[in-house]
């Protein structure tokens, strides 16, 4: 293990706490406050995985997780982001896309076939003959792709979800997002503040530069940070990337959790009246020859390897970059004992004098106008090659670490992601921000500023417009801020160099792809002029990074190559999440939300086989049998009970109810009788059933009624909607969850009930068709119905919620000596069918209108003045002989029931199978089916093809409904 | 004859140790180990209205003043009375000494049965709450009581602050009956980092008389 600086104040790890790891099998240990990466990089481990393509190593890069590079198998989870994960004790971490090892990879031979793998040549080369492409393509497909994941894995961990409303939410927390969130709170304002490292401070908390009065940069992050804790406006979140940016200013992001928190990674939904996006730069690569090999780095990761992690990055550093940031960080690394060959500017000029002077002092040879060409050595950087930028003169040094960077870029994909758009900079050599998206301001380096102070006053002004936008600060103000920020340093002229004078054959512009810069170049050549289509056919940016290390370099690049004469072009987008992120973690908690009835208790435990059925979830069967043979003889013969709960239950009373019932019922309404209930049916405009049920008068102006179970929820919406004009006067009230429904059916169904309520329930007093309201015990008010939806006697008892489960025990009891039996809705569902009863949604789709059903007796044709919704569509529909009409048929031969959903046929498609049971009840095989018109007469013979069956077909003759009791005595006895 | 009891659509698993016996309800006022809050009280039992009206200023019920602004909220005598919309209020009888009974006049419906309702109080109860809803309960425009109809834990459901104040925040929520279940669960669980118990009524009782 590596020896750790220990007396830095920079540093984020505790040296004295030893964590242990597993890596390839062996244990090795880390301290606390490490990342897998750095954990990694302490015990000499350079190479972390493969890359995806050319199988070329791969090692530390940015230390922000910016590409693939460091991508993991982490305790069996692939593709874990290494530089961003905390070390934990016991940890099991992998190499992935290798063959072997990182270190030795069988399939590294890759990278020296490159001329066979041109820009888009999968879209070439593999496709004549035609007949290789599959070939081809099971090869790629097993090629394709990081990591390995079983279809069937379980993710393991704790998902949370936090869902916050705030006035102002500033995304980073460097010093200029501190700067703002202070700015916005200190105005009264509610702050959330965003930022993806386990800390604040940005590019200030790893540096010891001078902020001003002798206070370090670090010192001055701290003391902002402590600042915004203080504050009771702000709400830090740190670990937290904002991966989002929406309309109306929603952001999303996640956070990881820390090992006291009880999650590992939760989902967080802001809604804020204005965004701050101060998410900083990263640095631009520099391209040159095997400018990925383990051992070259960016200036911040080796700076922040030393001054966050304690670890010296290298022993013989060669700098190859183009801005004070590396001179800076040449110098504090040099202080912390790294030999430095050489520091290689691209910059001829423009550099800051006192950096200069002491980088003279230290007597580190700086070489202006310079840049890395080649990196050397097979696996790990051994030697730099390093030329002038017009590439007449080179040199080489050896060393084992090479920091390279070209520039700064902005991250600004929380401003384009929300529609902002950005403009290249000739000055800085960047594309900052041009327009912004609404109550959205930037701030920071994000607007190319560099200059810490300036820096800080961007956050202010930021913060006070922010503040502006929730109307707690004045224009006058904002002035002032914009003022103070005037008279500071504005950004600084950055560099133009594009790539080192190479070919770029192994020039890679972006890392997760292997795209090369001679691959952008194939691409160009073959027509793709523009960074989207190169994007498309070179895959560079396609990767987990998105646009992290390609982004700026591409449209440069792009420009330059077609020598444009200016850099019109712009990177390519990126989307939503910015930084990658698990699955589950968009999951989250996922809460299971649905309804069960009063009697869900009993039914469990009378062994009901519960099924989610819209927001309901409902005992389907009570047995294993799923023909439910048994449920269904029992009513048939005896008696059962059903949980009718889920229907939908309304009472619309007032001096307008019946005019809102003519409305949208299609019966006419105004005869309901107290005392009998009334069946009819809803359509919409086009005629189309969207509802059916009964109802029922309970007293002047006074009705209740019942709908399907999945309707319910819109019914008061359907009902207001189409009374909306008319200023009715009526009250309406969902009382579904209100009441519980216990049907109970059968032969016996009097026999049981009777011994339950204390009035008359004979025939002759309680007949079919007929509603009744009293008390169960003097205690429990119960309205009843005698109805026959599964064709036998049936009572439907509509007791208040509350009282369900005693009125389920009373009947349970008293049909005790008539063996009583629960029935499922899957029993409910034969029974029903073997009546031709139809339920929507089963025998109707939503092209399924009134006349087709054969209900058409249910339509008054005379209720003109009503209204009613849907009888114009009717009207239209009678005389038209191309629509589907519902019929009953049975199965030839007594074949099997075909099933739900199988299409009737001959040369082609003319209807399809509503419901087919095999019947107990008939002893054969039934069902209900919509076909056209032709196919519906009595006889006719229907061919019916079920999924998979080939050339075997279920036949059956349309026939007479309904197919059970067709008298209906049964229901009426 | 049995005696007839009521069920709650709200169950907890937590051991009753007073109860009491309401209009058939048994009602619990104590839970053991209630802890130091937040607390979770089930008021289900307690009488629910609906009240519709074309001219709602006209109406007084209980004696109380409607609010003209939908999603404002009164509560007097014990009664929580919340503009819904334009022609709809919805009433609580929070008083638990008081079994109110509805008026007889036109226009109201007893909603008791059709929700589960319970009361969400102490501190963090808003922490609790940013867990399962993107509601703004902390908005300062927002005084108490107000009224919230949307997404809780992703089902729709009324919900009325009564508190905004720290240690003596609260809400009463209410959703279909049939919710109950999951609902509690999805609560207790986004509180359990919060160490959110289960309550007796008296816990809102006490509550209550301190605002």
């Amino acid at each position: 293990m590596m020896n750790r600086f220990n007396h830095l104040p920079t540093l984020k790890v505790d040296t004295t706490q030893k964590i242990a790891f597993i890596y390839k099998g062996k244990k090795h240990y880390g301290v606390k406050g490490d990342t897998v990466a750095t954990a990694l990089y302490a015990n000499g481990i350079r190479i972390f995985a493969r890359s995806l393509k050319y199988h070329r190593p791969r090692g530390l890069y940015s230390l922000d997780g910016e590409c693939s590079n460091t991508c993991m198998e982490v305790d069996g989870i692939p593709n874990v982001r290494c530089e961003n994960t905390l070390l934990e004790d016991g940890m099991v971490i992998k190499e992935q896309n290798v063959k072997g090892s990182a270190e030795n990879d069988y399939m590294s031979f890759l990278d020296k076939l490159d001329w066979l793998m041109p820009a888009g040549f999968y879209y070439n080369v593999m496709h004549k003959p035609a007949k290789i492409w599959p070939i081809a393509m099971k090869q790629i497909r097993k090629a394709a792709g990081l990591g390995k994941i079983s279809p069937d894995y379980e993710m393991p961990g704790k998902f949370d979800e936090v869902f916050l409303n705030t006035d102002v939410c500033v995304i980073g927390g460097g010093p200029a997002g501190m700067m703002a969130a202070l700015s916005s709170a200190q105005k009264g304002l509610r702050v959330i503040l965003m930022e993806s490292r386990p800390w604040l401070g940005g590019f200030f908390e790893y540096r010891s530069g001078q902020y001003k009065d002798r206070q370090a940069l670090h010192e001055r992050a701290l003391f902002l940070a402590n600042e915004v804790a203080a504050h009771e406006n702000i709400r830090s979140f740190t670990s937290t990337s904002a991966v989002g940016t929406y309309n109306n200013n929603l952001v999303t992001g996640f956070q990881i959790g820390k090992k006291e928190d009880v999650f590992d990674q939760r989902y967080i939904e802001i809604r804020a009246k204005s965004v701050v996006a101060a998410a900083g730069c990263i640095e631009r690569p520099l391209i040159f020859d095997n400018n990925e090999r383990p051992g070259v780095m960016q200036i911040a990761c080796a700076l922040r390897l030393a001054k966050t992690y304690g670890l010296l990055p290298g022993k013989k550093a060669v700098f190859s970059i183009g801005h004070d940031l590396g001179l800076e960080a040449a110098l504090e690394l040099h202080d912390l004992g790294l030999a430095i060959s050489c520091v290689a500017d691209i910059r001829e000029d423009g550099h800051d004098p006192e950096l200069l002077k002491k980088i003279e002092d230290k007597k580190i040879p700086l070489l202006k106008g310079w840049v890395a060409t080649k990196a050397h050595g097979s696996k790990l950087v051994n030697k730099i090659s390093l030329a002038s930028v017009d590439g007449l003169v080179s040199k080489s040094f050896d060393c084992d670490l090479v920091v390279a960077s070209a520039g700064i870029t902005p991250v600004t994909g929380h401003i384009t992601v929300a529609q902002g758009t950005l403009k290249y900079d000739n000055h800085t050599g960047c594309f900052l921000p041009d327009q912004m998206p609404e109550k959205m301001h930037a701030a920071g380096r994000v607007l190319g500023l560099n200059d810490p102070l300036s820096v800080e006053a961007s956050g202010t002004l930021a913060g006070l417009q922010a503040a502006f936008d929730c109307e707690n600060c004045s224009i006058q103000e904002i002035g002032e801020a914009r003022k103070a920020l005037e008279n500071l340093p504005g950004p600084v002229r950055g560099t133009k160099l594009v790539t080192a004078p190479v070919k770029g054959r192994k020039s890679f512009i972006c890392f997760d792809e292997d795209a090369t810069i001679k691959n952008i170049k194939q691409a160009i050549e073959k027509g793709f002029d523009v960074p989207e289509l190169i994007k498309r056919f070179t895959a560079t940016g396609l990767g987990p990074g998105q646009g992290g290390i390609p982004g700026h370099n591409l449209p440069l690049y792009v420009a330059k190559y077609q020598t444009l004469p200016d850099v019109s072009i712009r990177p390519t987008n990126v989307r939503p999440p910015l930084v990658p992120t698990l699955i589950s973690t968009y999951a989250g908690v996922n809460h299971k939300m649905f309804k069960i009835t009063p009697m869900d208790e009993m039914q469990r435990k009378d062994g009901g086989i519960f099924r989610n059925l819209g927001v309901w979830q409902r005992a389907r069967y009570f047995s294993n049998d799923l023909t439910c043979k048994k449920e269904i003889e029992n009513v048939r013969s005896n008696v059962g009970m059903l949980d009718g709960s889920t229907l939908g239950k309304f009472r619309i009373h007032g001096s307008d109810a019946l005019k809102a019932l003519q409305r949208v019922f299609v019966s006419d309404m105004s005869k309901v009788k107290q005392g009998r209930v009334k069946y009819s049916a809803m359509c919409n405009d086009d005629g189309c059933v969207i509802d059916d049920g009964v109802v029922v008068k309970q007293g002047e102006n006074d009705y209740y009624f019942t709908t399907s179970s999945g309707r319910a929820g819109q019914t008061v919406e359907w009902i207001r909607y189409h009374t909306r004009y008319d200023g009715w006067t009526f009250a309406l009230v969902n009382l579904t969850d209100s009441l519980g429904v216990i049907n109970l059916s059968g032969p016996n169904a009097r026999k049981v009930l009777e011994k339950v309520v204390d009035i008359d329930i004979s025939n002759e007093a309680f007949g079919y068709s007929e509603y009744k309201e009293f008390k169960i015990q003097d205690t429990v008010q119960t309205r009843a119905m005698r109805l026959g939806f599964v064709g036998e006697l049936s009572y439907e008892l509509h007791v208040p919620s509350s009282y369900v489960k005693a009125v389920w025990l009373m009947l349970n009891e008293a049909g005790k000596e008539f063996n009583i039996k629960n029935f499922g809705v899957e029993a409910q569902n034969v029974l029903r069918m073997e009546k031709c009863h139809i339920i929507l949604g089963q025998e109707s789709e939503q092209r399924t209108n009134l006349l087709d059903l054969g209900l058409g007796f249910l339509w008054d044709r005379n209720k003109t003045e009503a209204k009613t919704v849907g009888a114009v569509a009717l009207r239209q529909a009678e005389n038209d002989q191309t629509r589907l009409k519902l019929v009953g048929f049975k199965t030839e031969n007594n074949t099997r029931a075909p099933r739900d959903g199988a299409l009737v046929v001959d040369e082609k498609v003319r209807g399809y199978i509503c419901t087919a049971r095999d019947s107990f009840s008939l002893n054969e095989a039934v069902g209900m089916a919509l076909v056209e018109g032709e196919l519906s007469k009595i006889g006719t013979r229907l061919e019916i093809y079920e999924d998979e069956c080939g050339d075997d077909r279920i036949y059956g003759k349309v026939v007479k409904m309904p197919f059970y009791d067709p008298e209906g005595t049964r229901m009426k006895m | 004859m049995k005696e007839i009891q009521r069920v709650s659509p709200v169950v907890f698993k937590s051991t009753p140790v007073k109860t009491k016996t309401r209009d058939n309800w048994e009602v619990v006022m104590e839970y053991s180990e209630e802890g130091d809050g937040p607390f979770l009280v089930d008021l289900s039992h307690r009488p629910r209205f609906d009240l519709q009206d074309s001219n709602l200023a006209a109406q007084k019920p209980f004696g109380i003043e409607i609010p003209e602004t939908p999603g404002i909220c009164v509560l007097e005598k014990g009664v929580l009375a919340n503009r819904m919309n334009g022609t709809q209020v919805s009433l609580y009888n929070l008083d638990s000494d008081d079994t109110a009974v509805m008026p007889d006049e036109s226009g109201y419906t007893d909603v008791t049965e059709s929700t589960m309702c319970v009361a969400l109080i102490g501190k963090n109860v808003f922490s609790i709450c940013e867990k399962l809803t993107a509601l703004d309960f902390m908005d300062p425009q927002r005084k108490a009581p107000f009224l919230f109809q949307g997404p809780f834990s992703h089902v729709p459901c009324q919900i009325v602050t009564l508190s905004k104040e720290g240690d003596i925040s609260g809400l009463v929520l209410t959703c279909s009956r049939g919710y109950g279940r999951d609902m509690i669960h999805s609560i207790l669980h986004a509180g359990e980092e919060f160490k959110l118990t289960p309550a007796g009524e008296n816990r809102f009782t006490n509550w209550i008389k301190e605002l």
